[in-house]
């Protein structure tokens, strides 16, 4: 039994707003005779936010939905959810749904926070009575019982989104479709919820789940559907989609392994997106170089120094989400002349499969950041037949000796003596 | 779409509750609000039509006369300008919840039927107070009550899903109802009005209305057929067109919003 079925669904939408509008408000069948009447008039300024796009969700699995920003997995979402309807295609969706679109909850900024949890109760036909007993439970997992009573307004912006999760664990649904909503929160909260859909999906739960953090992506989900200007790129068990998504964001880049920063880099700098620092030299160019199977990786980076004699370059790793898992440093080097280059080989990678983003770096002697330098090109590893009891745990392999009674290994060296 | 807009009944009553709660927040005097719009309109009737123009009530004392009609007008003015609005208002809400979008205007119909119990009280207050009370024919205006919501569900239903479409409406509702409050003989009594644009003024679903509203009221005459009927009609007409348009375009609030 499918929780959602979804066949050929096309979502169009009009650009602009203004006198696009006349054609929205004619009625059915109105709108079907001007259509025919006047086709090119009727399809003007309009995109497919979705272009058949067919999945089927069976009950109790879950779902994660990958792609770039203006994809159409907020839309597919909320055709989903039943709050718009497809412009052709079939939707099919059993059970109670509820959906978590956007952080943005609540009905009004005047409500306080009880008044709109009793809200959204009845929207989901959730009786005020049982929803009396349920509030103070959701207050309690939001952990901002003291704001209950408070105006929504003078919530901050981490008390609503915390308060978004919340509410929807008051409800009884059988069918859960989360918009990049886990983002939000800090640590110990993402994990309240990491741990509260766990409890959801061992109850047979079904869960559909929309992000850009693909750890998240692929600790929660089993399949994942990736979604590329509307349309279904892949669909597949969350392993290789995403494989093959993180490899699609690699060539993205321009697909070379040399990187120079480009015009839209230095914008970002300025918003102190993917780089910072407080200058007097910087990172030119980085070239990546993957050795065979995964086995090393070969930074070379070219610099420009204008202040710094001497510098530490650093090499580091985020995952996903933007952790940073570990780094590299050279030795304290002397810089000669205003330019030169570097290289850094590391050997063994100390990564599990997934997917990481190297960080270059410059540092003045007195540790301060010259330059620091996340780059979009992602290192995608995929260690074929190496699973193992601890696979799961963090992203480093940790080299090590162990010594003690009974050190022989049960499987795989066997044959050695 | 009445099968779901049942199913969500408590959805209604939550948000009539939300209204009441958000209207008196943060404001100084409250409840003296709910009985202002009459009491204000009945203040200009009295200067204008009673003092100035002098116009002939008969027997009944001008404030109980415009009363009468003012009970049921306020209740028509008040949806109309809470209930157009309803739907564009809550885009937030719109775009990321699923319910009947219809229980959005109708919980400001229902919220005005609230206000009506306000104005109710004020005219039987005055009608005591001023006139003879209450007479017996008052029984009919449960079904003349009926005839109007019936009407007020049809104009707001539509009023407020053209209005996401067209903000133009909520721009002109103020001024319409103003207009309309002129054209229809609330504060001066239909006879009045020359004989050659009497028949005009019946095709004013509401001229019907307010002047069965006062005989059941004032006069203590049953409802005259001939004049319910423009009433009647055009209740019958506004709720056809209304909930129709309304349940024809309410799947693309969403996207237009």
């Amino acid at each position: 039994m499918d929780a959602i079925a979804v066949g050929g669904v096309t979502k169009t939408y009009r650009i602009g707003v203004g006198r696009a509008r006349v054609r929205e408000m004619l009625p059915w069948p109105a709108d079907r005779w001007m259509k025919a009447l006047f086709p090119q008039w009727w399809m003007r300024d309009t995109f497919n936010a979705l272009e058949d796009v067919t999945l089927c969700v069976p009950r109790g699995t879950s779902l994660g939905i990958v792609g770039y920003n203006g994809a159409g997995k907020t839309t597919l979402l909320r055709v989903i959810a039943g709050v718009t309807s497809p412009s052709t295609g079939t939707v099919q969706v059993s059970g109670r749904v509820a959906a978590l679109i956007d952080v943005v909850v609540g009905f009004h900024p005047d409500l306080t926070g009880r008044e709109n949890v009793y809200l959204l109760g009845a929207v989901h036909g959730v009786e005020r009575r049982s929803m009396a007993t349920r509030v103070d439970r959701v207050f309690d997992f939001a952990e901002i019982g003291e704001a209950a009573d408070t105006p929504l307004k003078r919530y901050s912006a981490g008390m609503i989104a915390r308060l978004g999760f919340a509410m929807i664990t008051a409800l009884d649904v059988d069918l859960l479709l989360i918009d990049e909503v886990l983002a939000v929160g800090d640590a110990s909260f993402q994990r309240e919820c990491v741990r509260w859909l766990d409890e959801y999906q061992g109850s047979g739960g079904t869960l559909v789940f929309v992000s850009h953090n693909l750890s998240f992506v692929r600790n929660m989900t089993e399949r994942v559907l990736w979604l590329d200007h509307g349309r279904v790129a892949a669909d597949g068990p969350t392993a290789e989609t995403l494989t093959l998504y993180a490899r699609a964001t690699e060539s993205r880049d321009g697909g070379s392994p040399a990187h120079r920063p480009s015009d839209t880099r230095r914008l970002m700098v300025a918003r102190g997106m993917l780089r910072w620092g407080a200058g007097g030299a910087r990172v030119e160019q980085v070239h990546v170089e993957e050795g065979p199977e995964d086995g090393f990786l070969e930074i070379a980076m070219s610099y420009e120094t204008t202040a710094l004699d001497r510098a530490v370059f650093c090499i580091g790793f985020e995952d996903e989400s933007g952790h940073e898992i570990g780094a590299a440093a050279s030795p304290l080097l002397s810089l000669e002349g205003n330019r030169g280059s570097v290289r850094c080989t590391i050997r063994p990678l100390p990564f599990r499969s997934g997917i990481y983003f190297p960080v270059v770096a410059i540092l003045s002697p007195d540790g301060s950041v010259r330059d620091r330098w996340r780059l979009e090109r992602a290192v995608v590893i995929e260690r074929d037949g190496e699973a193992s009891i601890v696979n799961d745990f963090g992203p480093v392999q940790i080299p090590s000796v162990w010594v003690g009674a009974e050190a022989r290994s049960i499987s795989g060296t066997e044959d050695r003596p | 779409m009445i099968r779901r807009i049942w199913l969500h009944r408590q959805l209604v009553a939550s948000l009539m509750r939300r209204q009441f709660q958000l209207r008196y927040r943060q404001s100084l005097v409250g409840v003296v609000w709910a009985l202002a719009p009459p009491m204000a309109i009945l203040g200009v009737g009295v200067v204008v039509f009673n003092k100035v123009v002098g116009v002939d009530t008969g027997r009944v004392t001008y404030s109980v006369f415009a009363l009468s009609a003012l009970v049921p007008w306020t209740f028509l003015a008040n949806s109309v300008i809470l209930g157009v609005p309803s739907v564009a208002e809550s885009p937030h809400i719109i775009t990321r919840l699923v319910f009947p979008r219809a229980v959005l205007p109708l919980s400001m119909i229902g919220v005005s039927l609230l206000d009506l119990t306000a104005s109710i009280v004020i005219f039987a207050i005055f009608a005591y107070g001023l006139g003879d009370g209450l007479p017996l024919t008052a029984l009919w205006f449960p079904l003349l009550l009926f005839i109007e919501i019936a009407f007020v569900v049809g104009v707001v239903l539509f009023g407020s899903a053209l209005n996401v479409f067209a903000r133009d409406v909520r721009l002109a509702v103020p001024l319409l109802v103003q207009l309309w409050l002129f054209l229809t003989p609330v504060m001066y009594p239909l006879s009045s009005v020359p004989d050659g644009m009497r028949e005009w003024y019946l095709l004013n679903p509401m001229t019907g209305m307010v002047e069965s509203f006062r005989r059941i009221l004032v006069y203590g005459h049953p409802p005259e057929l001939g004049v319910l009927t423009g009433a009647i009609t055009g209740a019958v007409l506004a709720l056809v067109i209304g909930f129709s348009y309304f349940r024809a375009t309410e799947a693309r609030f969403a996207d237009v919003i």
